[in-house]
């Protein structure tokens, strides 16, 4: 079909014309005299100004009515005025400050009331059994090495009081001594602490590794699961891996950071058994650990400094230290990563070199040279589902249970299902599992006692004021006993 | 400091991924192969990229077809359906919508884009 006419110049006739026709005569001068003319025209006797008097919103709709047609769709104006523009509130904050200001750890109050009976933890404390239902403080030395590894979390409510004390559990002695037991027999006691919302599973894992730095141990925490698998941090592949493993060398950098801040001690003298020359400053054999560690200084090389460290701590030697591995929100590594391999495949969490270390340890497959423990902790914030891990630790806890009372189901795989994830699986297939719930009355009654003697709580803790707050808590939860009695101070 | 990728500078404190989707031509699917082929997390600012990959990223992206390339291949198709004096070239011509909407109101888009030698 050929185009009827000229296809070059088609434009619509009526835009044409309109664009090139003359604005008639009218459209550029007023019709009518404009109002402010009837204005002036006022009477003598008027008190009252004349620029007053005047109407201006009349005369700008006859300015805009003097400009042609207005179609009335193209001036929609909303509630008259323009918002004026904002006021200058001074210098706005840098980047980065909100969220340090937001993530800040604050580990005493001295408005609090100092409390006369409370003591320091000492190194067998935590896995005595007649410290259950006390409020131990933890020593300086001890915060500064939870701190360095992150074991505090801003939600917690350690600010409140003049000295940062926790609760010796029943839960908690249970697996400060299964950690002792491992140490001992040179194991690795495996274990997934897990259970409901505020429940306490982060600070069971601070309690454990409050033990373990007290007992002299080295501490590996990964206080966040999901910021090494969110794809929030550099990757790269690594050679001589197959299938291909992913470091992580700038949280790799952090880790180690980490690591020598709060195992100084320890590592200092431990010393290393065969020589390194793969580090940025070759080492002989026999030099401490602390010199690997102090090496971390550039992102490029924190990925082979911390293998060095690992295979060092790993080498069975005598006069190693046991070691505590711990992770806290487990579900995140327990699944596909966000991160995609330069074909665009999705990598698995567990091809990350870093969660590969944890779950080989989780899984069974090191051994410590000195025993020690790998402890994850599930979180109920902001953790993604993970089928299988929700299966396997049913199950395993259920396995546990039946142990006492044959009875016991063991959960089965829905055999329906697509999502199961067989690597993890085979991770989970023989960790124990501690459940968290509620604290009993016991200790829910020296908790309050902790928070009335600090000035936090401003009752008389008796047993009535218990039985309330720990009905009201849900049998016990530490969180909502948090919610029912401390933070309805917060203003 | 600014890094520049393919003849453009970017801000230290801007996304690649966003910095590679200003290119005409190049959208987030595209991007995120991109970045993943060079295994830059999609969090990445312009200021943490060594040089070598911003190199490695402008070859990359000298082999594709986008901006200019990109904006000719859509004029050309243009062109092409013009010169048959196809309905749709012709409604390209006329700046009205090609496919078959209405034109009482609501044709801004179309007058805005569709001509024969379009921009964006």
């Amino acid at each position: 079909m050929s185009a009827p006419n000229c296809l070059r110049c088609l434009v619509r006739p009526s835009a044409a014309l309109r664009l090139s026709a003359p604005p008639p005569a009218s459209a550029l001068k007023p019709a009518t005299p404009p109002l402010t003319a009837a204005a002036s025209r006022r009477a003598p006797f008027s008190t009252t100004p004349a620029a007053a008097a005047a109407p201006k919103s009349s005369s700008q709709g006859q300015q805009a009515a003097a400009k042609g047609h207005v179609r009335k769709g193209k001036r929609l104006t909303l509630k008259g005025k323009k918002k004026q523009k904002s006021l200058d509130h001074g210098k706005s904050p840098l980047p980065g400050e909100r969220k340090a200001y937001r993530k800040r750890i604050t580990l005493s109050n001295d408005n609090a009331i100092k409390v006369p009976w409370l003591t320091d933890l000492a190194a067998p404390d935590l896995a005595d059994p007649a410290n259950v239902g006390k409020v131990l403080a933890l020593p300086p030395t001890t915060q500064d090495q939870l701190r360095a590894s992150e074991a505090f979390k801003p939600t917690q409510t350690w600010g409140m009081f003049r000295q940062p004390a926790v609760l010796v559990r029943k839960e908690t002695v249970d697996l400060t001594q299964r950690m002792q037991e491992a140490a001992a027999a040179r194991k690795v006691l495996r274990m997934v602490v897990t259970g409901n919302k505020v429940t306490g599973k982060s600070l069971m894992l601070l309690q454990a590794m409050t033990h373990a730095f007290l007992n002299e141990w080295v501490v590996i925490h990964l206080p966040e699961a999901q910021e090494l698998t969110t794809a929030v941090t550099e990757y790269a592949p690594l050679a001589d891996t197959s299938p291909v493993q992913y470091s992580q060398p700038v949280y790799a950098l952090k880790l180690l950071h980490a690591i020598r801040k709060a195992n100084a001690d320890v590592l200092a003298k431990t010393f290393t058994v065969s020589e390194h020359s793969e580090l940025p400053q070759s080492l002989p054999a026999g030099s401490p650990l602390l010199a690997i560690a102090n090496q971390a200084k550039e992102v490029d090389s924190a990925w082979v400094i911390f293998q060095a460290l690992w295979n060092e701590l790993m080498a069975p030697a005598p006069n190693r230290p046991p070691i505590l591995l711990s992770l806290d929100g487990l579900a995140h590594v327990m699944r596909v990563s966000d991160y995609r391999s330069p074909a665009f495949e999705p990598i698995h969490a567990f091809d990350l070199a870093l969660v590969r270390l944890f779950t080989d340890a989780l899984g069974g497959a090191v051994k410590f040279p000195a025993g020690g423990a790998v402890l994850g902790a599930t979180s109920r914030n902001n953790s993604p589902r993970s089928p299988s891990m929700e299966l396997a630790l049913a199950q395993r806890e259920a396995e546990q249970q039946q142990q006492q009372q044959p009875g016991v189901e063991v959960p089965q795989k829905d055999p329906f299902f697509r999502g199961y994830d067989e690597r993890v699986d085979a991770v989970l297939r023989s960790v124990q599992v501690l459940r968290l719930g509620g604290v009993d009355r016991r200790e829910a009654r020296a908790l309050l006692e902790y928070w009335a003697a600090s000035g936090m709580l401003r009752t008389v803790v008796d047993e009535k004021a218990v039985a309330e707050k720990w009905t009201l808590a849900g049998g016990g939860v530490l969180g909502e006993m948090e919610r029912a009695s401390l933070l309805t101070m917060r203003v | 400091m600014v890094a520049i990728i393919f003849g453009v500078s970017f801000h230290e404190q801007k996304l690649v991924k966003k910095a590679l989707e200003s290119f005409y031509g190049l959208g987030p699917q595209t991007s995120a192969r991109i970045l993943a082929k060079h295994c830059i997390h999609p969090r990445t600012k312009i200021g943490s990229l060594p040089p070598k990959t911003i190199t490695a990223l402008t070859a990359e992206l000298s082999t594709m077809t986008i901006e200019n390339d990109a904006r000719r291949l859509v004029q050309e198709n243009i062109k092409r359906l013009r010169d048959m004096g196809t309905y749709r070239g012709r409604r390209h011509a006329m700046g009205l919508p090609v496919r078959g909407q209405r034109t009482k109101n609501q044709i801004e888009t179309a007058k805005k884009l569709n001509r024969v030698e379009r921009i964006a």
